[in-house]
């Protein structure tokens, strides 16, 4: 009775929905965090529901199963555009973006009301490897050190990055469905205490689509107007996700409330102070993440310019020209040019100028005049783009960083390559 | 009485607690999948069991020989008056010394926070 009565009132709450994001479905995922009765958890065990958004590549299907056995039961999931687990009997489909708020609250609450039927679990209910009844006390082995505990062999002794003070390194994996790092992202990566000892890129981010705006300057002349805006909505949405990481998802609703409802016309002058107030920059520290020149120019885009190099596609374009526009660079004076911090202003910076150039194209019309090459938001887009490879920064810059500045030089990255038409039907 | 009143109230919180508490006879453990730790999918290759420095115990010493210090000045305090420039002199000297501690500690770089 008692239980009946709790769970009625737990599906009348919000729904805690986990995303497992799969490729070209970030956005369509990110839109989500504004509805109101929705609640994007940041891991798993929070979660009643798991959401898979796109079809998740054969690669990821055994961590997409890990993810799933980590939702505490009962639980259910919802497939968009994907493809089920063939062992599910019923599984819940849906196919249009608008029907995803509805069937996620309807699916809580028939997980909630018929909790006898239970998604089964896909996995083995295994330890990782079996240890029970061996050694002196059933640990897995001999010593204090020997052995393997619930199935794991103990961490062991390794060097450490930043003085003698050496103690135990732990391996992992993280990724792909991590929530702080870009769907698809799988790192390999040894810590000791909070601080990244090593990191290697087992796998890059999935490909994301870039705004419609940008695909059509690669054909055709477009007028900037549509094309400053969707880069003002770029950069929001990827400061808004900083601020999701940083914990203040209030604010990082906020950003992406202003993103989608961005018109023209608009200044958005409350951004930068609300960024400053919300501590998100003073919480990375100053130094951390540095580019340095050639990899700052290979990754090119903002992320170039924050790190004082005048690279920017705009410059060779006459319709631009007409509009005065010069490159934002971050100076290379006392800040330190190219690290986390110098990035994020540069978003702020963009978005500024964006906001500026979009207004001041619409009263004379101008039209983009170069075809073939246009800036991004995330960098250089042209039609005969090569992916870029992202994993050798990532596994420079990360060692030495404590955690919540690993995340931060992560999302203050473009890492995930642009999913132009082409592209798109290689994945 | 009272005592007794709040002996009732403890022992009573403690039953309740621990009555609460009481691991239910037919409670299963989660499946082993669902045990393990939250990676998005990654797997752990060690046991989370580990051992890792307490970094701040550089500080948490310096902190410990300063507030010993401070025992020295309960007393000086108490004949300060009657002592008057020569314990002044005195405590000076002896802050000094420590002073030139704290120069050395922070050049060693145990106020570095890591």
């Amino acid at each position: 009775m008692a239980v009946s009565w709790l769970s009625a009132l737990a599906a009348r709450g919000s729904v805690p929905v986990y995303p497992a994001v799969g490729p070209a479905m970030a956005d369509q995922v990110r839109r989500l965090a504004l509805e109101p009765d929705l609640e994007l958890v940041s891991t798993p065990r929070l979660a009643s529901v798991l959401l898979v958004a796109g079809v998740v590549p054969s690669s990821a299907d055994v961590a997409l199963r890990r993810v799933h056995a980590q939702l505490p039961r009962p639980c259910g999931t919802l497939w968009y555009r994907s493809r089920p687990f063939p062992e599910l009997d019923h599984p819940q489909v849906v196919d249009a973006p608008e029907l995803i708020p509805g069937a996620l609250r309807e699916l809580h609450r028939v997980v909630l009301h018929s909790p006898r039927d239970q998604e089964p679990m896909l996995l083995p209910d295994a330890p990782p490897a079996p240890f029970e009844g061996r050694g002196d006390h059933g640990q897995g082995g001999e010593g204090m050190m020997g052995g393997m505990p619930y199935g794991r062999p103990m961490a062991m002794t390794a060097d450490d990055l930043r003085d003698g003070l050496a103690l135990d390194a732990i391996d992992f994996t993280l990724g792909p469905f991590f929530r702080g790092l870009p769907p698809g992202l799988v790192l390999e990566l040894r810590v000791q205490g909070d601080v990244v000892q090593q990191c290697t890129v087992q796998a890059p981010p999935y490909a994301e689509p870039v705004a419609a705006p940008f695909l059509q300057a690669l054909e055709r002349p477009v007028p900037i107007v549509a094309l400053e805006l969707a880069r003002a909505r770029h950069h929001l949405r990827r400061l808004a996700d900083a601020l999701d990481l940083a914990g203040l998802d209030a604010l990082g609703r906020r950003l992406l409330r202003a993103a989608a409802g961005l018109v023209l016309g608009q200044r958005l002058r409350w951004l930068r102070p609300m960024l400053k107030g919300s501590g998100l920059l003073a919480s990375v520290g100053a130094g951390r993440g540095v580019l340095s020149d050639t990899q700052a120019s290979e990754i090119g885009g903002s992320a170039a310019r924050a790190a004082g190099l005048s690279i920017d596609a705009r410059m060779g374009d006459r319709g631009y020209a007409q509009l005065g526009f010069e490159p934002i660079v971050q100076p290379r004076g006392k800040e330190v040019a190219g690290d986390i911090r110098a990035r994020w202003r540069q978003w702020l910076d963009e978005i500024d100028q964006s906001l500026r150039l979009a207004a001041h194209a619409a009263d004379i019309d101008a039209h983009t005049a170069k075809i073939g090459v246009v800036e991004g938001p995330g960098g250089r887009l042209a039609t005969d783009q090569p992916l870029p490879d992202t994993g050798p920064v990532l596994e420079t810059l990360l060692p030495g960083c404590e955690w919540n500045q690993a995340l931060a030089v992560i999302a203050s990255l473009p890492l995930a390559a642009a999913a132009t038409p082409g592209a798109e039907a290689g994945a | 009485m009272d005592l007794l009143i709040l002996a009732v109230i403890a022992l009573s919180a403690l039953a309740l607690g621990l009555l609460v508490q009481r691991p239910r006879p037919g409670a299963a453990l989660p499946p082993w999948p669902a045990r393990t730790t939250y990676l998005g999918g990654g797997e752990p290759a060690t046991h989370a069991w580990n051992r890792f420095h307490v970094r701040y115990y550089p500080m948490t010493l310096l902190l410990i020989a300063f507030e010993m210090e401070m025992m020295f000045m309960y007393p000086w305090a108490v004949v300060y008056v009657a002592e008057g420039l020569k314990a002044l002199v005195e405590m000076g000297m002896f802050l000094a010394i420590l002073g030139v501690g704290i120069l050395y500690a922070w050049r060693e770089g145990a106020l570095r926070w890591q």
